[in-house]
């Protein structure tokens, strides 16, 4: 949360923390606090010179900067009627979901992010992903339903960060699909059923 | 000197009417504030201003996004600032989270907003939690937080063992953390 504030997360776990934020009003309210501090820190600044000249040069370059209406924030896409509105900007017109082997569907969101893979991911009640365990760090944040692994069950707005446990399988809490933001930071490692056909670092016994 | 209310009024003026005096005045105390926060960082004097003045422009560009009950002008600022440091920093490569967006994640828009505890009380409580704190844990935080430091270039810099920087990080972020949900439930 520090680093969230601070500016110093990468875009994928940035937007992980944003949207469980969006879900817990306690969460939101330590964030606004340590965003509070950036700014009494930066009033507390010892004032620099700066150059006599910079205002009037700056002031010049506003003659052709005009100052931007207020933003308008995307209306709920009728699909996705459960994203939270920092998720919106990514969810585009023509966003799918698009089925993946292993039974679950999957939308990919393009974010300036050159370390991790950030995407949502649907399994229908009762549907599990394949086992698998996590080279890196992983984000994740429930967005719909819900969903149990070995470590617990988790619902709409919890955050879970890991590398956690070795293995893990996740299946979706009976009700409605689960939807979940999914931040990772290298490709995670099939290790059942489907990982030995589909994921050739186990053929090569790197496991 | 610029009060709260003062500073949100000039930011207020200039998403309403343009108003470059109110603009100039912001420029006036932040410029240097910004400037300064940025050589923290390791930038040089000429780069820093470079920054400062492209924070201002941002500032006046935005100007009409501030709203007062969710956050005090130092901080919209200082998230600005932020930003464009992180762009002068990846200027190599791709630019960081436009700052546009991550104000809109950073104050979330309309139905989620939360306005249960206004942006210049939880200012003000964190000053007075700031100012609390034994000056030590200080030292360390602003160097975390601020300065964007590692905790072993902190150690290094204050000369103390690892263990000794973490542990005042940790208490100091408690002791926030526990003032702000206190102050949470009492709403």
């Amino acid at each position: 949360m520090l680093d969230y504030a601070a500016g110093t997360l990468a875009d994928g776990p940035a937007l992980a923390v944003a949207l469980h934020l969006a879900f817990d009003p306690a969460a939101r309210h330590v964030a606004n606090g340590l965003a509070a501090l950036g700014g009494i820190l930066i009033e507390s600044e010892n004032a620099a010179d700066v150059d006599t000249l910079a205002l009037e040069t700056v002031l010049g370059r506003l003659d052709g900067v005009s100052v931007d209406p207020l933003p308008k924030s995307p209306p709920p896409h009728p699909d996705f009627d459960w994203a939270p509105a920092a998720l919106r900007p990514y969810l585009g017109p023509v966003t799918r979901w698009k089925r993946r082997l292993g039974g679950f569907e999957e939308i990919e969101l393009d974010l300036r992010d050159d370390v991790h893979r950030v995407s949502l991911l649907r399994l229908e009640p009762g549907n599990g992903l394949p086992m698998h365990r996590h080279m890196g760090n992983e984000y994740t944040v429930v967005l719909r339903g819900g969903y149990t692994d070995r470590t617990g069950n988790y619902v709409v707005g919890d955050f879970a960060m890991g590398p956690g446990v070795e293995e893990h399988q996740p299946i979706a809490d009976p009700g409605e699909s689960c939807i979940a933001l999914i931040v990772e930071e290298k490709p995670i490692v099939l290790t059942g059923r489907w990982g030995r056909w589909l994921n050739p670092l186990v053929r090569r016994g790197w496991l | 000197m610029l009060t709260a209310e003062q500073a949100a009024d000039l930011v207020e003026a200039i998403a309403l009417r343009q108003d470059r005096a109110a603009f100039a005045a912001l420029f006036r105390h932040y410029a240097p504030r910004i400037k300064s926060f940025v050589m923290r960082g390791g930038s040089d004097s000429e780069a820093a201003q470079e920054v400062a003045q492209e924070a201002m422009i941002m500032v006046w560009r935005k100007a009409a996004s501030f709203d007062r009950q969710r956050a005090s002008v130092a901080t919209w600022i200082y998230t600005i600032a932020r930003n464009k440091r992180i762009d002068q920093r990846r200027r190599t490569g791709r630019p960081a989270i436009e700052t546009e967006d991550w104000l809109t994640v950073f104050a979330p828009a309309d139905e989620e907003a939360d306005t249960s505890v206004l942006a210049g009380e939880t200012y003000q409580r964190m000053k007075e939690l700031m100012d609390s704190l034994p000056s030590d844990q200080q030292v360390v935080l602003r160097k975390a937080f601020f300065e964007d430091k590692a905790h072993t270039a902190i150690a290094e810099e204050l000369k103390l063992p690892l263990g000794t920087v973490k542990s005042r990080i940790r208490s100091a972020l408690g002791k926030l953390r526990q003032a702000l949900e206190e102050k949470g439930d009492e709403t």
